[in-house]
């Protein structure tokens, strides 16, 4: 494929595509035939951590001191375990869900996989994106990574690639931009 | 934009009746007075009681101050609110104080409406609605034109979008179907939903009668409401309807107080689904509905109905002629794993799927027309071991999707969706100016049906 032998870009993480024998499942969620999944780099979990794990922290707090001062301790312990549980949980869950996504640029359309609750495989044809733009918010940039968003005319498809290095963010999205153009076909 | 037509004040009269796409043209001048006249009403109503105080001469001059007040302003900004064409631009100019020039280019345009309210249509005017795909603000409305100015723009607009110069003739068009009044009454009346809220009404009417109780009435006024909403207003809104074809698209025509004329242009309709009521399976009707990227938001339920009633069949044909060179009830369907009406199917060039054990929705969506495609799995579903594809469309009623499939079938479906869709879409598959590309040109020439060839006179041939 044209695509990913022009890209040189760092993967961490790679696995094979529909050859190897698993479950139906899984199966279905495989890469298309010939290609691997691009994995997204560990930065992206640990933004996810940070982001709930603040979440947690003010939560917890806020809601332990506000229930202290209303005299339920017994309360205010309980409410500091559940955020701390949450915290734990969605820690675990951070790396899981960093590890579920890929994506893989085919000939003629962008592959998205990610999801742990619900899995989900996104396909969206380059002649169909109307907007390729690439964002990062402060936390992001302090981690270096960025997120690129496809808008296609659906807007019910929220198709993007999270937690990308941002020199490779800025490349997808040229390519993807590029493609885009050279695939069109109007609406 | 420095220097356009419209923007310095003195402005070339509007030139003779048939030339229209030279010139400037602005909304018929009766909008003055009725400007004014609604302006001073709503003066006097709202300011003329407490004016009253200072006396009746108060009122008087005060409404005449408004009268000339509005008049000064109705004046000019009727003046300078023009509109005309350039080359293949429609551009409009509106304001007075904050002056604004939107030109647009109608190679990109996605529906034409002339809409004639009831007031307009005493007065000889209506309104031109332009659809553009950018979405609820998009749309360029041309209110209080004369009738005759708006007909011919409609034909020079979709004449431009359609690459043909401006000055050719209207396109012949071809009768489609037309509804007869007892067919709509009937089917609007005929549906479960309609049929309970009748006879809760009954009930109702007959219990406040015996019981002389006047709490019942608070029951009846929203099931009144919603009988208004639901089968007073579509009622109205089809009586007379009447669809035609043409070679620049599904004409829709109907109305009873509000008279609309909706232009389709091939290739505009992104996605049809086919909805028949419990009921209405029993009288072989089903209703037509459609995505145009246009109609966004308010106005995608007002413009959604291709047909609003009609036979199976005819809907089965109107999909084939929107969807030129494909036959959606031969698209081979595949059952999903309940045991329910639910399937789906894929050939080369549509989508079909069925679900709904009541209310039946056959959706049909032309593969080079879907945006994005999703498989997705829940947590419950992964137990199963189900999937779901989704095929996503611009905003509409249409939300097709294959429920409940097994994985590797799901996966295979997706597959061959993708695939049909790659090779749908080739790049000489636009749909701008679809009178001068080859492609269109072949397509609507199939598309057509020997019965409606037999009816057109020698003369009407579809493209020039």
């Amino acid at each position: 494929m044209e695509t990913s032998e022009s890209t040189p870009e760092t993967e961490t993480e790679s696995e094979t595509g529909s050859t190897s024998v698993e479950r139906p499942l899984d199966a279905a969620f495989a890469a298309p035939e010939g290609l691997l999944w691009r994995r997204i780099p560990p930065a992206l979990a640990w933004y996810r951590r940070l982001v709930t794990t603040a979440g947690c922290l003010a939560a917890g707090v806020g809601g332990g001191v506000l229930l202290l001062m209303w005299g339920r301790p017994l309360w205010a312990g309980a409410w500091a375990a559940l955020a701390l549980v949450v915290a734990a949980g969605t820690w675990f869950l951070a790396g899981r869900f960093q590890r579920s996504w890929g994506y893989t640029e085919a000939p003629a359309e962008l592959y998205l996989t990610y999801g742990v609750f619900v899995r989900q495989l996104v396909v969206v044809p380059y002649g169909r994106m109307q907007v390729v733009d690439v964002t990062t918010d402060l936390l992001e940039q302090a981690l270096g990574i960025a997120t690129v968003r496809v808008r296609t005319a659906a807007s019910t498809a929220d198709a993007r690639v999270v937690g990308l290095p941002l020199a490779d963010a800025v490349k997808l999205r040229d390519r993807l931009a590029a493609r885009s153009e050279s695939f069109s076909t109007g609406l | 934009m420095p220097a356009g037509p419209g923007w310095g004040p003195p402005l070339p009269p509007p030139p003779p009746k048939d030339d229209i796409i030279t010139g400037v043209f602005r909304a018929h001048w009766m909008i003055i007075p009725l400007q004014i006249i609604a302006v001073t009403l709503v003066f006097v109503a709202l300011i003329g009681p407490i004016l009253v105080m200072f006396g009746f001469a108060w009122v008087l001059f005060m409404a005449l101050a408004v009268l000339f007040g509005s008049f000064a302003y109705a004046l000019p900004s009727w003046w300078y609110g023009t509109f005309g064409l350039r080359e293949d631009h429609l551009v409009v100019h509106t304001g007075l104080v904050l002056r604004s020039a939107r030109e647009i280019p109608l190679s990109r345009l996605q529906a034409v409406d002339v809409v004639q309210p009831l007031l307009m249509q005493v007065f000889g005017m209506a309104e031109l609605r332009v659809e553009l795909a950018g979405g609820d603000g998009s749309a360029i409305r041309l209110r209080c034109l004369p009738k005759d100015v708006a007909e011919r723009m409609r034909a020079a607009v979709l004449a431009h979008a359609a690459g043909l110069p401006g000055r050719a003739p209207q396109a012949p068009e071809w009768p489609f179907y037309r509804l007869p009044f007892p067919l709509l009454l009937g089917a609007l009346t005929f549906r479960v939903p309609i049929l309970v809220s009748f006879i809760l009404l009954l009930m109702l009417a007959t219990a406040f009668v015996v019981f002389l109780e006047p709490g019942v009435l608070g029951a009846v006024v929203p099931l009144a409401l919603g009988l208004l909403r639901y089968y007073w207003g579509p009622l109205a809104r089809y009586t007379d309807f009447y669809a035609s074809l043409s070679s620049d698209g599904l004409r829709l025509r109907y109305g009873m107080f509000q008279r609309r004329m909706q232009t389709v242009p091939p290739g505009r309709v992104q996605a049809v689904r086919i909805v028949e009521p419990m009921l209405w399976r029993a009288l072989g009707v089903a209703r037509v509905e459609a995505t145009v990227a246009g109609y966004a938001g308010a106005r995608q339920g007002d413009s959604a109905d291709l047909l609003p009633v009609a036979p199976r069949s005819k809907a089965f044909t109107l999909v084939n002629e929107v969807f030129p060179g494909s036959d959606a009830a031969m698209v081979p369907l595949v059952a999903d794993r309940t045991r329910s009406v639910g399937a789906a199917g894929v050939d080369e060039r549509l989508f079909v799927s069925v679900r709904g054990v009541f209310c039946r929705v056959t959706e049909i969506v032309p593969v080079e027309r879907m945006q994005t495609l999703r498989l997705s799995a829940g947590p419950i579903a992964r137990l199963r071991g189900r999937v779901t594809v989704d095929v996503d469309t611009p905003p509409g009623p249409v939300a097709a999707r294959a429920s409940d499939r097994g994985a590797v079938e799901g996966r295979r479906f997706l597959d061959a969706l993708a695939d049909a869709g790659r090779r749908a879409r080739v790049p000489s598959a636009g749909t701008e100016r679809w009178a001068t590309r080859a492609t269109m040109h072949v397509e609507t020439g199939q598309g057509k049906h020997p019965v409606e060839e037999a009816e057109v006179s020698p003369g009407d041939t579809p493209e020039t």
